[in-house]
């Protein structure tokens, strides 16, 4: 095996469920090593993918390829893939030494070294003094532990985590994103993680996938995915985009001009394959959104849009000021910290202002 | 000090101490309705059983006194030979419904989509809503000489000489607790599997434990409380209802249930309350060692 072998690589993979095509002929490529998320929304088909990749669903059609090796045809243990579910997972019978050496004591090893890799991998985890209890007596923080370490003592290469923290709340899950990602940087191996939940995604990932509707949308960096979008699906579905439709009135040079409620905005074209007459989506993070007072005429530099003040969201960290655009489109101008400004009435004319390179163009 | 004439703020009543009404109070006891029917229903009569089993044998009933004759009677003459062998051919039936019914049950749970599980179940029951003697009745064109079973494999030419083992012998008496009681099995097993996990049959995949270690190691353990309750209950079934080797046994093809009703028959009433205490005794052991061995708590609240 080369050391520049993916250590997943997904072909053309497609799943049918009946009629129901849960995955479209999805490409995907994972490198060793890294911290790679399945984002989506719940029946987007991300589960159906890493389950493939797992060996618990066979493919309809294309391949899975696991460091360099097809494995359609292999069973789940024969694969270099461990699974950490949900949860309810852990043998309720066993102690927690006994759920961590199960799968060793499966692979026919000797009692001490089960019992000597067992307690080590315990250890990583931040269980340690816990070997004797049963899985009733642990909080669902620790039970996900176990099923870590169950999963990490097969010595299996790529671990797979399907909705790994979607049984605990809020808190803790945001403390176990962490202790996750330096897990996953202490022991080296691939950790492909499927979550719904945005902000756990951004946490630990290398790079984010994102998996709707049977198709891989986009993939790339977090950061990436959350400044620079590519897809409209993707700018609606992280962080917290403002979208707008439009029509496309002029097509010069890199800039797009296109026609929202009335007004002219102007767009970087990235590039992208735009004519005139088309309609495409606009997108903008509401934090690069501003609103001010509508005084004067507006300045014609395709940078700002008109439209009615509705009302304010405080939720503490941020301020969400939401504005009425004459088609009824509604967008958000978030404020992030204190403002003492204080707000204009309601049904006040304002207007949404932002700066150069913050509405980014999407074409289907 | 406030007093209790003081009418509070902005007028208001004052607040009166809570006082709970009859019903309410009266709700406390009914918590001892459950433990009044069993005494009543349940352990007097146990308790009269055996009391009248040693009293004296009179011609047409009995009348208070003290004698062991009923329990020599039973334990020096065939009929101990016959309670033992029927003890024996249940739990012959037992394992034969264990191996039919707690795979069906492991089957509907694991592989059954979970809307239709209550349903499939639900089929099991559709027998008991026949009367039991005539289920056990027609099983005898079904397993008689020229029965159907018989019939069938002269004409596949598989046989050459009906089977006659099949009917008016333990065979038969077999045949019919299977047929009888098995479903209770399926029920005990369907429930006990509500103690496996959810993803526990995937994780056995990805660890690599094969069917059987999967049996043993998994699913066996965790179903273990619900198991043996489906086997006493038909390990008493089997010894105890007189019905089923009354049609389908034969010379000594009989259970203790059966030579009670044949006491009975014979207006020995202390010898018929003697083989119930017996076998009450036998089944109360079995339960106290069940109890120890699996905490039969356990088939009610099996996550716990």
């Amino acid at each position: 095996m080369n050391a520049n072998t993916p250590a997943v690589q997904v072909r053309q993979l497609c799943k049918n469920y009946g009629s129901v095509q849960a995955l479209k002929g999805v490409d995907l490529s994972i490198a060793a090593g890294e911290y790679f998320v399945l984002l989506g929304p719940s029946g987007g088909g991300k589960t159906t993918l890493l389950r493939t990749i797992g060996g618990f669903h066979k493919p309809s059609s294309g391949q899975v390829w696991l460091n360099g090796q097809e494995v359609s045809h292999l069973p789940p243990d024969k694969r270099p893939t461990s699974m950490v579910f949900q949860a309810y997972a852990l043998f309720p019978h066993m102690t927690v030494l006994g759920n961590v050496g199960y799968g060793l004591s499966l692979a026919k090893l000797p009692k001490a070294e089960v019992r000597d890799k067992s307690v080590a991998m315990l250890e990583m985890v931040g269980l340690s003094g816990y070997e004797n209890r049963r899985p009733h007596e642990l909080s669902g923080g620790q039970q996900q532990r176990v099923q870590l370490a169950r999963a990490l003592v097969l010595g299996r290469n790529i671990l797979l985590l399907d909705e790994p923290l979607a049984a605990l709340d809020a808190q803790l899950r945001k403390d176990m994103c962490l202790e996750l990602k330096h897990l996953q940087e202490k022991v080296g191996i691939t950790f492909i993680h499927v979550t719904h939940n945005q902000e756990e995604a951004m946490t630990v990932a290398d790079r984010i996938a994102l998996i709707a509707d049977g198709e891989l949308v986009e993939q790339g960096a977090a950061r990436d995915i959350y400044r620079t979008p590519e897809r409209r699906f993707t700018a609606s579905f992280v962080g917290e985009n403002n979208l707008l439709s439009g029509t496309v009135a002029a097509v010069e040079g890199d800039t797009v001009t296109v026609q929202v409620c009335g007004q002219a905005l102007a767009v970087d074209r990235r590039d992208l394959p735009v004519r005139s007459g088309e309609t495409v989506a606009l997108s903008i993070r509401s934090e690069l959104v501003e609103m001010v007072p509508a005084e004067g005429a507006a300045p014609a530099d395709g940078r700002s849009l008109a439209g009615t003040y509705t009302e304010s969201v405080y939720l503490g960290l941020t301020l969400s000021h939401r504005v009425a655009l004459a088609d009824g489109t509604e967008m958000v101008a978030r404020i992030v910290g204190e403002s003492d400004t204080p707000e204009p009435p309601a049904g006040a004319a304002v207007r949404v202002q932002w700066k150069p390179g913050a509405l980014r163009l999407h074409v289907n | 000090m406030t007093n209790a004439t003081d009418t509070g703020l902005g007028g208001l009543p004052p607040v009166e101490p809570f006082r709970p009404s009859l019903r309410e109070r009266m709700s406390g006891w009914a918590f001892y309705i459950p433990i009044v029917f069993m005494v009543l229903f349940f352990a007097l009569p146990m308790a009269l059983t055996v009391v009248f089993s040693v009293f004296e044998r009179t011609m047409f009933w009995m009348e208070p006194g003290f004698t062991l004759q009923a329990y020599e009677n039973f334990f020096f003459s065939a009929r101990l030979e016959n309670f033992l062998a029927s003890m024996g051919y249940s739990l012959i039936s037992v394992a034969v419904s264990f191996c039919i019914g707690f795979p069906i049950a492991v089957f509907v749970r694991k592989s059954v989509p979970q809307a239709a599980q209550h349903r499939v179940v639900l089929l099991f029951i559709l027998p008991f809503m026949v009367s039991e003697i005539i289920r056990i009745f027609a099983l005898r064109p079904v397993l008689q000489r020229n029965g159907l079973v018989n019939e069938t494999l002269t004409s596949l030419g598989l046989i050459d000489e009906p089977i006659t083992a099949l009917i008016y012998t333990h065979t038969g008496v077999i045949i019919g607790e299977v047929l009888s009681f098995m479903p209770f099995i399926v029920f005990a097993g369907f429930l006990a599997m509500e103690a496996v996990p959810k993803f526990i049959f995937e994780v056995c995949d990805d660890l690599g434990a094969g069917p059987v270690r999967r049996f043993t190691d998994v699913i066996l353990p965790l179903a273990a409380p619900g198991i043996f309750a489906g086997a006493v209950f038909i390990f008493v079934n089997g010894i105890g209802v007189a019905l089923i080797p009354n049609i389908l046994g034969g010379p000594g093809a009989v259970n203790a249930g059966l030579i009670a009703t044949q006491a009975i028959s014979a207006l020995d009433f202390p010898l018929a309350m003697a083989v119930s205490a017996i076998m009450m005794a036998t089944l109360m052991g079995l339960l106290y060692v069940g109890h120890r061995l699996f905490d039969l708590t356990k088939i009610l609240a099996p996550m716990n």
